[in-house]
């Protein structure tokens, strides 16, 4: 795992955070987290720009909620997808809704995966492991585009 | 159609009186005095109309009709029989062979011409029902443009004239179908007017409508009078003007042209039965000399045999009479649809107080004492037919009005049926969209906080486990469960709900398929369990592939739950040979006891304790539903301690059809 690479969460509601941030330390997942705290503050971070032209370095991962103010997380993924320097960035839909509505359009806007959040942490924790080894582990990312 | 006259009789005045009559009134005759030459006129043209004598030097004049009857270029001919009349049979005889028209000699040129106008008429009406035209007469121009304007967007070609003298010109030129006069006007008055019409033969029977002015009193007498078929009173609706126009064309020349004819003082034909034949000789040169047509009968069977072809105007007679008398035969006339109508004037020989109270008690319309005066006779029939023919427009006009106002309220009732669908229909879709949107917040934000519950409470026990007493550590346990089952709950609800809510789609699927998946899930979920689970290969239903997936989830994660405490648990799904089929879902387990078999699919019903058996008590019920939308039925047989049925059909029990004896037949398409 390089230093670099971290992990980006859109979350607004702080218990959640606290629960996922604690469900990956219980992991031994030790990559760096980035919180955003709704739907534009995440697309600011992925896609502002320095004051030299340079980016940001993008996360390996980003794990969206659904259900947030301002802009929502359909919204987020198609701005994402909609964008060349983040086509390609691996987004997990992490959400309470396992309403079929919300799955199909989750996946018709290129989500690479759709994990529901379990009530029992226990269970959460477990989910939000597995999800941590397979993509900053075991999944190759990309390569950046020549 | 030539609009010729054939008239056909062996009298040389006869024959001269009619044609010289008939021209006169614009109706141009051929004259035969023979069957013989009748034949010779018939295969040279067509005619409008053929008045046959019966009794004719070689041969029979309702023959002649008979031949007429089966020429196919006469169709339109309408025939008039003309002739001495000896006994209704003869009468009965020319009215069932096709006459249209049966008259009575000595007759009354008149009322011959009249007939004959009229059934020329109705001939030509017949063929095209072209647009009626209307004449009106009034010296008050906006009056008369206002009517004029009413009456042409009813569909009546109207002409106009503003004076007596210049309307007599038009409908002398014009032959309209119909009158509107008004009653004053300068120089001849519409009285007046009306007087001179049905003085001319070729108008008389045309149709007036008198318009009167309000103040006068006198107004229906001077105007019936006058030979008025109808009046209004000017300042009333135009809409009743033209409702009093339509019922006096109608009964001119429309369906009821036989039982209503056109005008008062249009030909009427009397019906006189009397067993007296001196008596009815009587009665009958009384009125002829007032212009009637009057037809004879001896006995109230040939009357009702008459009436049976023929409706009358008005009807005398007599209550002393042998065979079925008068007063029979007066309750089978006012019992007979078609005729009932017919005014019945009842007559018997003395002023006897019984008989009169017999008479009217059969329905008669008036009484009268037999006598040689035969005034007072004449003005009960004169007062019988005037109140049929005003009873007949009144009628019509109530039928139009009455058929307007409900053809109006069924438009509205349609217009108000389709908007209150239509509220109802976007209610509904307002409250499933309530719905919908209610069951996102349920499955979103009840969740959230639950999950905020267990995962602090977990946190507590594992981070702070050493500032908590056993007890502390037990209560954060109580905690976590009570949010997890409360997070079930939320999840059963919102698939109960998902059930109600979906599509429903039925095609052909494999029973056992969907049963094995399910189970291998359960399998996969409890590895620590050994179930042995028994399906047949194929179990084909007409279902729906989802909702049925929902139905097994919950009935085999039932059968599961309830073997959990049996080491050689075992679970069966298959089917009955009886019928209706039924699909079964069958276990070894708890069992419950039947007498609680009713509460079985109630919501949150549950028929154990948390404590032995976990669950939220709504398996069954959403169960119930899936079962219900594919209008099927679901019942459980159970013995505690040896295990629990679930049967359930997937159709209503009414569809099933017992099973073909012969099933072999060749089914087309079966192997695609």
């Amino acid at each position: 795992m390089t230093p670099e690479s971290f992990i980006l969460l859109v979350e607004d509601n702080p218990k959640d955070e606290a629960l996922t941030l604690r469900a990956l330390k219980k992991g031994n997942i030790a990559n760096k987290v980035i919180v955003a705290h709704d739907g534009a503050e995440a697309l600011d971070y992925l896609l502002a720009s320095g004051a030299d032209g340079s980016q940001n370095h993008l996360p390996q991962l980003v794990l969206l909620d659904l259900k947030l103010p301002k802009m929502d997380g359909h919204e987020v993924l198609k701005h994402i997808r909609g964008d060349q320097r983040t086509q390609l960035l691996p987004v997990v839909i992490l959400t309470t809704s396992v309403e079929d509505g919300d799955r199909l359009k989750g996946y018709r806007l290129g989500a690479n995966s759709y994990v529901r959040k379990p009530v029992d942490f226990v269970k959460f924790a477990e989910a939000v492991t597995q999800l941590g080894l397979y993509w900053l582990v075991l999944n190759e990312k990309p390569p950046v585009p020549a | 159609m030539s609009g010729r006259v054939l008239v056909v009789d062996d009298s040389l005045t006869v024959r001269m009186n009619l044609v010289d009559m008939l021209s006169a009134a614009g109706l141009p005759a051929v004259a035969c005095a023979s069957v013989a030459e009748a034949r010779a006129a018939l295969v040279g043209e067509s005619f409008s109309l053929a008045i046959l004598d019966v009794l004719l030097p070689d041969g029979d004049g309702v023959e002649l009709l008979g031949e007429i009857r089966a020429m196919p270029a006469a169709v339109g001919t309408a025939v008039m029989m003309l002739t001495t009349e000896v006994e209704i049979s003869d009468r009965v005889r020319g009215l069932t062979t096709g006459a249209d028209e049966y008259v009575g000699k000595p007759y009354d040129p008149g009322y011959v011409i009249a007939r004959a106008r009229e059934l020329v008429r109705r001939g030509e009406t017949g063929r095209e029902p072209a647009e009626k035209a209307v004449l009106l007469i009034d010296d008050s121009i906006t009056f008369r443009e206002a009517l004029k304007a009413a009456l042409e967007h009813a569909s009546y070609r109207v002409s106009v004239a503003g004076s007596g003298e210049e309307g007599l010109r038009f409908a002398a030129d014009l032959r309209p179908s119909a009158i509107i006069v008004d009653g004053q006007l300068p120089g001849m008055d519409g009285a007046t007017f009306i007087r001179r019409i049905r003085l001319d033969a070729a108008l008389r029977g045309l149709p007036c409508l008198l318009l009167t002015g309000s103040d006068d009193s006198g107004a229906e007498v001077h105007a019936l009078d006058a030979g008025a078929d109808a009046f209004v009173r000017k300042e009333e609706d135009i809409g009743l003007v033209l409702a009093r126009l339509n019922a006096m064309l109608r009964s001119a020349a429309g369906q009821v042209a036989q039982q209503a004819t056109a005008s008062l003082q249009g030909p009427k034909k009397i019906l006189a039965v009397d067993d007296s034949e001196t008596y009815l000789q009587q009665v009958a040169d009384a009125l002829r000399a007032d212009g009637y047509d009057v037809v004879l009968a001896r006995s109230g069977e040939e009357a009702l045999e008459l009436l049976a072809l023929q409706p009358v105007d008005c009807m005398l007679l007599d209550l002393m009479m042998p065979g079925i008398g008068g007063r029979e035969t007066c309750l089978r006339v006012k019992n007979a649809p078609g005729i009932r109508d017919i005014p019945i004037v009842m007559l018997t020989a003395v002023d006897d107080r019984d008989a009169m109270i017999q008479g009217l008690s059969a329905g008669a319309d008036d009484y009268i004492a037999k006598s040689s005066d035969f005034d007072l006779l004449r003005a009960r029939v004169l007062a019988q037919i005037r109140r049929k023919q005003f009873e007949d427009e009144n009628r019509l006009i109530r039928d139009q009005l009455s058929r307007a106002e409900l053809e109006a309220v069924e438009a509205r009732g349609a217009q108000e049926v389709a908007a209150t669908r239509a509220a109802l229909i976007r209610e509904l879709e307002s409250k499933n969209e309530e719905l919908e949107s209610f069951s996102y917040s349920v499955a979103h934000d009840l969740r959230a906080p639950l999950r905020s519950i267990d995962g602090f409470g977990l946190a507590l026990l594992e981070d702070y486990a050493d500032k908590l007493d056993d007890d502390g550590k037990q209560y954060l346990r109580y905690v976590r469960e009570s949010a997890q089952q409360m997070a079930q709950l939320i999840d059963d609800m919102l698939a109960l709900s998902r059930v109600t809510r979906g599509e429903f789609e039925r095609t052909p699927v494999d029973v056992s398929v969907i049963a094995r998946e399910v189970a291998g899930r359960l399998a996969r979920a409890n590895q620590t369990r050994k179930v042995q689970f028994i399906t047949p290969e194929r179990l084909a239903a007409d279902a729906d592939g989802r909702l049925l997936t929902v139905v097994f989830e919950n009935l085999l994660g039932n059968a599961w739950k309830f073997t959990s405490k049996r080491r050689d648990a075992r679970i069966e799904v298959g089917v009955t040979d009886v019928h209706p089929r039924a699909f079964f879902v069958r276990d070894n387990g708890a069992g419950f006891d039947m007498a609680y078999a009713s509460k079985l699919f109630g919501m949150f019903q549950r028929l154990h304790s948390n404590a032995e058996f976990e669950g939220t008590g709504i398996g069954l019920a959403t169960v119930q539903r899936v079962i219900r939308r594919h209008g099927g039925r679901i019942w459980a047989e159970s013995v505690v301690g040896s295990g629990t049925t679930f049967f359930f059909t997937l159709e209503d029990d009414a569809r099933y059809a017992p099973p073909p004896k012969t099933a072999n037949h060749p089914t087309t398409g079966a192997a695609a």
